[in-house]
Order: C-alpha cells, then structure tokens, then sequence
C-alpha cells in the first residue's frame, strides 16, 4: 500500500531525513517511536504533502502511483489520512459543515451521493459518542479553542467519518486522559480491516498495549534505525533510547 | 467642475420645477434651500479628508439624471425576493419608486407608509422631520437627495408598542434605473419604549444596470426604544451606491445596526451616530466584500456629546482581485462625555496582492473617565489552515471559501434573519471559490 525508499529530505536547508525505508501493507498497523526532534512529524506531514519541506532523495509510493506527485487533497481524497499532532484552529469554521462538507467531497470522489444534513447529524453524533467527544464542540469552530485532548478526539471523529485508507496517527494519544486514550485506541481498532492500514507515531507503549501493532519501529536521526514487534517497544519502554543510540552509533 | 455643478443645480431646479408645486411651499422651499447649499458645497473632492481614498470621478463621467422613472417588474419576480421569515410589514420600491401593490402596511401602533404618500397629501408632521437630523446635507450629493426627493419609507412606531417580526424595506433595480439618480430618503422614528426590527435591501433585478442610489436615512429613537436595523448593498455590478444614515439617539435608547455591503462598483456608507442624552447605546456590524473593479467605502462617525453613553463598532472586509475598500471610523468623546465606552475594531482579509485598503480608525477623546480602545488588522489566509483543509480533501477553491466564509462569520451571525445569514453565506461562496 505504502512503499518508502531511502526517503531523504531537509527544511531550510538542514536535513531531517537520511533514507527513511519503510513498506506498508494493507492490514498491517505499523509503530513509529523515536526521541524528541528526530523526524517522525516530517515524515507524517511530507507524507501528507504540507510545504515547507525538499525531499533531496528517494521515493513514496501509495496505492501503486507516486505519492509525492500527487496534490495534497487528491492524496486525501485517495484515502489517507493525517491525524496532527498539532491540528490547526479553524475560527468561524463551523466543525458541524466542516465535517459534511468533507465527507461529502470524500464520498463525491468514490462516485457516491452527498450524504444530507438529518442523516449526516445522525451519523455525527453517533461517532461523535464512540470517540467520547462532547457533542457541543460540533456547533463551534473547529479546533478553535478547543482543548488539547478535545482536539485530539476531534482528529479521530474525522478519521472515523472519512475511513481512510491510511491513517496516519502522529502522537495522537499525547494530552488524552486514560478514557479517551482507551476510545481512541477502540476506534482505531474499530477502523482496522484487511484493506486498511495504518502509521502510528507516539512515545507510549499504553495505546499500543491497546492496537497492538504487527511492526514497532524506531526513527532516530533521520533513519529507522530498529524494527521489531511489540517486544522492541516494552523494551524502550524500560530502558529509553539510549542504549540503541549507543548500539546504532558503534 | 463649476460647469458640471451648475448642470446640476439646474436639473434638481428642473425636477423641483417639474412637481409643479405638489410638495406644498414649506417642502418646495427646503427643496429650493438644498439646491442653494449643493451649489455652495459643490461635490466632494479628494482633498477633503472623508473623500481621500474614496474618487467619483467614475460617477461623474458616468452622470445621471433627475426623473421619476421605472419600470415595473413581474409581481412573481419580485415576491421571489422578499425575506423569507414573516414580516410585520412591507414597503417594496422599484427603481427608487414605491409600490402600494407590492407592499403591505396594515399595522396597529404603528405608521408605515411611503414617503411619496405624504407629500401627497401635505402631511406637515412628516416632511417637517425631512432634515431633522442631516439639515440640508454635509456634502453636495446629500444636499442632492433633499433637492431631489422622490420617496422613501415613513416608519414611526408609537410609544411602547414593540414589532417583533422585521419591517421590511426592499428596494429593487432594473432596466428602468438606467442612468438614474435615485434619491430616497428613509425616516423612523421610534417613539419612548418602542421597539422594532427593520431589514433594508438594495438588490438588482439585473446584474450590469447603471444607477446611481443616493439615498439618506434618518432615525430617531425616544428613550428608551431599541432599533434592530439589517442592511444589506447587493446592487448591480454597475451601480454607485450612496448612503448616509443619521442616528439621533435620546436617553437609554439602544441602536443595533449590521451591514453588508457586497454589490455595487462603487459603494459608500456613512453612519453619523449622535448621543443627545446619557444612557444610550450604538452598535455598528459591517461586512465588505469587494473584488474587481468594485469600491467599498465604510464611514463612521460616533459622537459622544453627552456622558454614559456606550458604542461598539466592528467591521470585517474581504478584498480580493483589484478590490478596494475604505474604511474610516471616527470616534470623538466631548469634554463633558464622561463615563463613555467606546470601542471599535477593523479587520481586513487580503486574497490578492492587487486588493487595496485604507483602513482609518481614529479616537478623539476629550474626556478623561472613559474606557476605549481602537484596533485595525491586515491579514491574509493561513497558509497552514489552508494545507488542514486540503489535507481533509478539500481543493484549495473549496478551503479559501471555507475560511473567507469563517472570518466572516462573526459579522454574519450578527444578522438575526437566518434567511439572511444564508443570503449572505451565499454570496461570499459565490464570490471567492473561483
Ligand atoms: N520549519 C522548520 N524549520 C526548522 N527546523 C524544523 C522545521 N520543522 C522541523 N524542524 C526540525 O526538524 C527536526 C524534526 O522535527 P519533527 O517535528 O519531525 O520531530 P518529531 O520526531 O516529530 O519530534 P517530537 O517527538 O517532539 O514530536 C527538529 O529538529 C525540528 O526542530
Ligand atoms: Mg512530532
């Protein structure tokens, strides 16, 4: 599904990528741990197709076409997805409109009728309730004003409403109280299918005690430096980054 | 300059002429003493501070003249266009002109009807406030719309009886407006503890007519009585579109006005707000939307004559292509106006490096126990909510809508009519997701 060879890329002229290799494939929830600065959200967001960043080496492939050729909203309306790790503030925005219009240019895209606005409340509010969100934050502007965590959870009634194909989730349980990070990790769970996949970045082991993951990698200085299964997280987990800097380093 | 005045001077004689004495001596002379006034105001020019940023070359290339004509439309045509909500009463003009058959007036505690109507029939208690607030005019085309008056709306709500549903103002133009000056005048009064809900709407029939609307309103609330007033400019893409509006507010009266000027290739409105007793209060929304080829002018003037009394002021423009707009807000506290709040504030949405602003907001305070503030901001989208809302699907069409539609939005809402949030919301789509 998702094909990343020797991604290399910079910002401002300093490199941040050094040959990220990293293979998706439909069904498979892959980790992505790594410290502080290390690059994880400019690769979520090169994935993505934000600006601001020179890819200077390598390739993306998605779904068979060349990911970085394709236009921010045509990669959306292919099916992937980004959960921020700091989603912008919308002000005046209504989340409500925001949401259906995006559903409804998402269905446009798959050949399917607009959804009206009585069926799409329902649909809302009932996701809006797996994902623990208070439904009053549907009638305000999006994200503004809102709350770490209701920012977060925001991001994940999106994904639910969307069903994307790849999701991309970058620290998205960083700032959720156990409950939500428990309705998060159900609703990722809930998404997951043969034909979907997913990335997500975090530095906790506790959701991905929840998702459990077919890969755990490690992103340091701009490569993925260790892959393994849920064994290599615990072990980070206990010990930090350290060790493996140490180990990669010598 | 001098030549076209007297032109001018000698058409509004002409049209003053051509009533034939209708108007009864006492109009008549006030018409005689407007001509007088515009002949020694002549027309504003960019040397005068107010009309820097804001030419009439345009107009004055273009001319108009002084007539009584129009052109009648369909009834279906124009019902089509009448607010949706249900109103208390109705007043439609079409081309400057009103139209008994297309209005509806029958209100108890309340006195709706045209302008026209009452300098018919000489109602002394009418034309006497015809001035009341605006004298023979501050400037040359003001002075014009009293030589020139041809009708307008007469709205005077008696004391303590509150309208709740919105009294409706539509003014539609057309074909028949062609190279016109329309000159309407609007007069409410509301008396102590009264209460209404006015919606005026300036909307074209027909997209490319070239008009002038030179219109002047002027509103008078008692003690106590409390004025909701939706406007909104949709005129056609040729049109030049003049409004002067006059506040005379008494004790504890409270004014709630919000505008929308999105039509017109030239438009300026002017909202002179005075406080003659302590206690009252004026509110003032404003959006402006303007692409190519179109000006938007916005003036405000509050003057704090009289103590405790409270103003707040908050305009938002959008301009993109070669748009300009202008946006002047003027706020003076007397000496004697102690204890005034009055705050007011600009913002300015840039889509093209080819839109123009002048943005003037300006405090004169005289007083010393007072609380104001003044803010005016320039800005363009954000590039970052622009790569959110791309990233959910959207096109980039699609996002700059979303986001012009959300800075729009604070002033929207302030319009109680729902089917006039939507109108508006419309527009805006309309006009930004190219
Ligand atoms: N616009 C920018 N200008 C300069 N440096 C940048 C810019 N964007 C990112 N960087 C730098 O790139 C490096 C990688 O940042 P990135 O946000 O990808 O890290 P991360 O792995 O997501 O970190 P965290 O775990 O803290 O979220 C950091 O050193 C950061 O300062
Ligand atoms: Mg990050």
């Amino acid at each position: 599904m998702l094909s990343i060879k020797h991604l290399s890329a910079s910002v401002d002229g300093k490199a941040i990528l050094k040959g990220v290799d990293l293979e998706v494939r439909a069904g498979e929830v892959h980790a992505v741990m790594g410290p502080n600065g290390s690059g994880k959200s400019t690769l979520a967001h090169i994935l993505a197709g934000r600006d601001g960043y020179t890819v200077t080496d390598g390739e993306v492939h998605y779904m068979g076409r060349d990911l970085l050729e394709m236009e921010i909203e045509e990669r959306a309306r292919q099916g992937l997805f980004l959960a921020m790790q700091y989603p912008m503030e919308l002000p005046g925005v209504n989340n409500m409109i925001f949401m259906r219009e995006a559903m409804n240019t998402r269905r446009k895209s798959q050949g399917k009728e607009a959804m009206d606005a009585v069926s799409f409340m329902k649909l809302v509010r009932e996701k809006a309730k797996l994902v623990k969100l208070d439904e009053r934050l549907l009638k305000r502007s999006v994200n503004a004003g809102f709350s770490g965590g209701e920012k977060k959870r925001n991001e994940i009634l999106q994904m639910a409403l969307l069903e994307p194909l790849l999701a991309i989730l970058d620290e998205t349980d960083s700032g959720l109280d156990i409950d939500a990070l428990r309705s998060v990790a159900d609703g990722v769970n809930r998404l997951r299918s043969p034909q979907r996949a997913m990335i997500v970045v975090t530095h906790y082991q506790r959701l991905l005690d929840y998702l459990e993951p077919d890969h755990v990698h490690v992103l340091a200085e701009g490569r993925i430096v260790r892959s393994g299964g849920m064994e290599l997280a615990r072990e980070l987990e206990a010990k930090g980054y350290g060790w493996l800097l140490d180990e990669v380093a010598a | 300059m001098n030549q076209l005045i007297r032109h001018y001077q000698q058409t509004a004689m002409r049209y003053i002429d051509s009533r034939h004495g209708s108007d009864g001596d006492w109009l008549t002379g006030r018409r005689q003493a407007a001509v007088r006034h515009f002949a020694e105001l002549g027309f504003p020019h960019s040397r005068t501070e107010a009309w820097r940023y804001t030419g009439i070359e345009g107009l004055m290339r273009q001319g108009f003249e002084l007539t009584d004509r129009f052109d009648a439309f369909p009834r279906h045509a124009v019902m089509r266009r009448f607010l949706r909500e249900p109103t208390a009463a109705r007043l439609v003009f079409v081309d400057g002109l009103y139209q008994a058959d297309l209005s509806d007036t029958g209100l108890v505690g309340v006195r709706v009807g045209s302008l026209r109507e009452a300098m018919a029939v000489g109602d002394r208690q009418v034309l006497e406030a015809v001035g009341s607030l605006s004298g023979l005019g501050d400037h040359g085309f003001e002075a014009l719309n009293l030589a020139a008056l041809q009708d307008g709306a007469v709205i005077r709500v008696s004391a303590g009886v509150t309208v709740q549903q919105p009294i409706e103002l539509l003014h539609l133009a057309g074909k028949g407006a062609t190279g016109r000056a329309m000159c309407p005048r609007h007069l409410v009064m509301l008396e102590a503890d009264a209460s209404a809900n006015l919606v005026e709407r300036y909307l074209a029939m027909d997209g490319e007519t070239a008009y002038f609307n030179n219109l002047v309103c002027e509103i008078t609330l008692a003690e106590r009585a409390s004025l909701v007033h939706q406007r909104i400019q949709q005129e056609s893409a040729q049109a030049y579109h003049l409004c002067d509006i006059h506040l005379g507010l008494q004790g504890e009266a409270d004014y709630q006005g919000v505008n929308a000027a999105v039509g017109g290739a030239w438009s300026r409105t002017r909202v002179h707000c005075r406080f003659a007793e302590p206690g009252a209060n004026c509110e003032l929304d404003g959006l402006y939307l303007a692409g190519e080829g179109q000006l938007t002018d916005f003036h405000l003037d509050l003057d704090h004559a009289v103590p405790y009394c409270d103003s707040r002021e908050n305009f938002k423009g959008i301009l993109h292509g070669g748009g300009k707009a202008v946006f002047d807000g003027l706020i003076q506290v007397r000496e004697q106006a102690q204890g005034s709040n009055a705050h007011l504030s600009n913002a300015n949405l840039m889509l093209s490096r080819r839109a123009e602003v002048d943005a003037k907001p300006q405090l004169l305070i005289h007083a010393d126990d007072v609380q104001c503030s003044h803010g005016a901001s320039i800005g363009q989208l954000d590039d970052q909510a622009i790569f959110y809302l791309r990233s959910r699907g959207f096109d980039e069409g699609q996002a700059r809508r979303l986001l012009c539609q959300g800075f729009a939005n604070e002033i929207v809402e302030r319009f109680q009519s729902a089917s006039l949030r939507e109108q508006l919301s419309e527009v805006i789509g309309q006009r930004l997701e190219e």
